[in-house]
């Protein structure tokens, strides 16, 4: 159950109403909105109890949840949050690009492809260093050396960078090479061991939804995250399996709108992994900023015929330029700004 | 003329409208770093079907050019 109090309720008030909940054995979330008091009850309310509490006078509204999420609650804010990930803010109105390799493959390659998605537009870097892959013997990324390529190919073109972590014991490397968001792939969507380990790390977090996972289910492991402690999360659409066997899997656009009305996370959409065909990565960019989405994440490579991992989905560097200019036109159509490149490093700049 | 096609028009209006802060925004993060090149008006008028006047586009363009040096000039420093 969310309370939401009158804006102005004294803090002593708030906290006598969280006393009062609690004595009888609940716990309570106090929402960090700053113009308005947000009570989460997370324990099953009881009816009489909900009824005397919906009555109070410093009560506005109580609002009996959808499913297993209180503090990713569209009700739990007073308007949409955003997240930043270095200089980037994803969800504050201006669109985004999240772009790169699957893989970290190497020094050189991860560089080469850094400056393409620099010039191509791109906001954040992204590239896998640890592989969560079909098959046990295809490639399985660098590992730790992996993030430091990553990360030293986002410094040198300006561009804060997102990797994969798979582990909980994974979480000191990212740390320690100053990964700037950690991503939970699809097939770790529901690793609740892993979900409570990186909460607590102190870095925005990209949860993508799982490959069968419902919205219900998707919010709920979002929800894990925020009840240990992350208030940076972004939520990203990569495709679900349907019965479909035309596209890698099917994009599922209509949980845009509806993520709007339910939760106050931004939301991005990866047609890459969607699609798994690069000819599908523009128009569908195009239709998920239609849709409301706040960026997009897509794959590029500097010869994709030479990728170590899902190479046939990835984009060339001129194909990225055309996505950025389009989700940037499509965008504006809409009244929604695009965010500005950070800037380049002092040396670059000719500083 | 229809409530429908009234709308319709509002919201061409006002997609020009963000198209134009859009640009205006784009010119001022390419000036900053770069001269500001001229707008693509061969480009555009190739990619018309002649409904919109090519001498109309030719002037809108023009407009839209000194808009955005304007908001160039105009940029917080």
């Amino acid at each position: 159950m969310i309370l939401r109090l009158q804006i102005g309720t004294p803090a002593a008030s708030v906290s006598e109403l969280r006393a009062f909940i609690e004595g009888q054995g609940l716990r309570t979330f106090l929402s960090p909105e700053p113009t308005r008091p947000i009570l989460a009850i997370v324990d099953r309310v009881p009816e009489t109890l909900a009824n005397q509490l919906a009555a109070r006078p410093e009560v506005e509204q109580s609002i009996v949840p959808r499913g297993e999420w209180r503090l990713v609650d569209r009700a739990w804010r007073e308007h949409p949050t955003s997240v930043s990930v270095g200089s980037v803010r994803v969800g504050a109105g201006e669109s985004v690009v999240i772009a790169g390799p699957c893989s970290v493959e190497g020094r050189e390659l991860i560089l080469e492809g850094a400056r393409i998605c620099r010039d191509g537009g791109a906001h954040i870097l992204r590239g896998g260093a640890f592989k969560p892959r079909t098959s046990p013997y295809a490639f399985q990324g660098l590992g730790r050396e992996g993030l430091a390529q990553l990360k030293d190919a986002g410094q040198s073109v300006g561009l804060p960078v997102i990797s994969e972590i798979m582990d909980a014991t994974q979480v000191d490397a990212f740390r320690e090479c100053e990964i700037d968001c950690l991503q939970v792939g699809a097939r770790n969507m529901q690793n609740f061991t892993l979900l409570k380990a990186i909460a607590g790390a102190g870095r925005p977090v990209l949860l993508k939804r799982g490959l069968s996972a419902t919205v219900a289910e998707w919010l709920a492991a979002a929800e894990y995250l925020a009840a240990h402690g992350s208030e940076q999360i972004i939520l990203c659409e990569r495709g679900i399996r349907t019965f479909e066997t035309a596209t890698r899997n099917t994009l599922d656009l209509t949980v845009l709108p509806l993520l709007r009305q339910w939760t106050h996370l931004p939301i991005l959409v990866d047609p890459s992994h969607a699609a798994g065909i690069p000819e599908l990565v523009a128009p569908l960019s195009r239709a998920a900023i239609a849709a409301g989405a706040d960026g997009v994440a897509v794959e590029v490579h500097p010869r994709p015929d030479q990728a170590l991992s899902d190479g046939a989905q990835a984009l060339l560097p001129g194909e990225l330029t055309q996505v950025v200019a389009e989700c940037r036109v499509v965008g504006a159509a809409l009244g929604r700004g695009f965010h500005r490149q950070p800037p380049l490093p002092a040396v670059q700049a000719g500083v | 003329m229809s409530l429908t096609l009234r709308h319709q028009l509002t919201a061409l209006d006002r997609a020009l409208a963000h198209l134009l802060d859009e640009r205006a925004r784009l010119a001022r993060e390419i000036a900053s770093c770069a001269s500001l090149p001229a707008p693509a008006l061969d480009d555009a008028l190739a990619r018309m079907d002649g409904c919109f006047p090519a001498a109309g586009l030719e002037r809108v363009f023009q407009a839209v050019d000194e808009g955005c040096r304007q908001a160039v000039e105009e940029a917080p420093r």
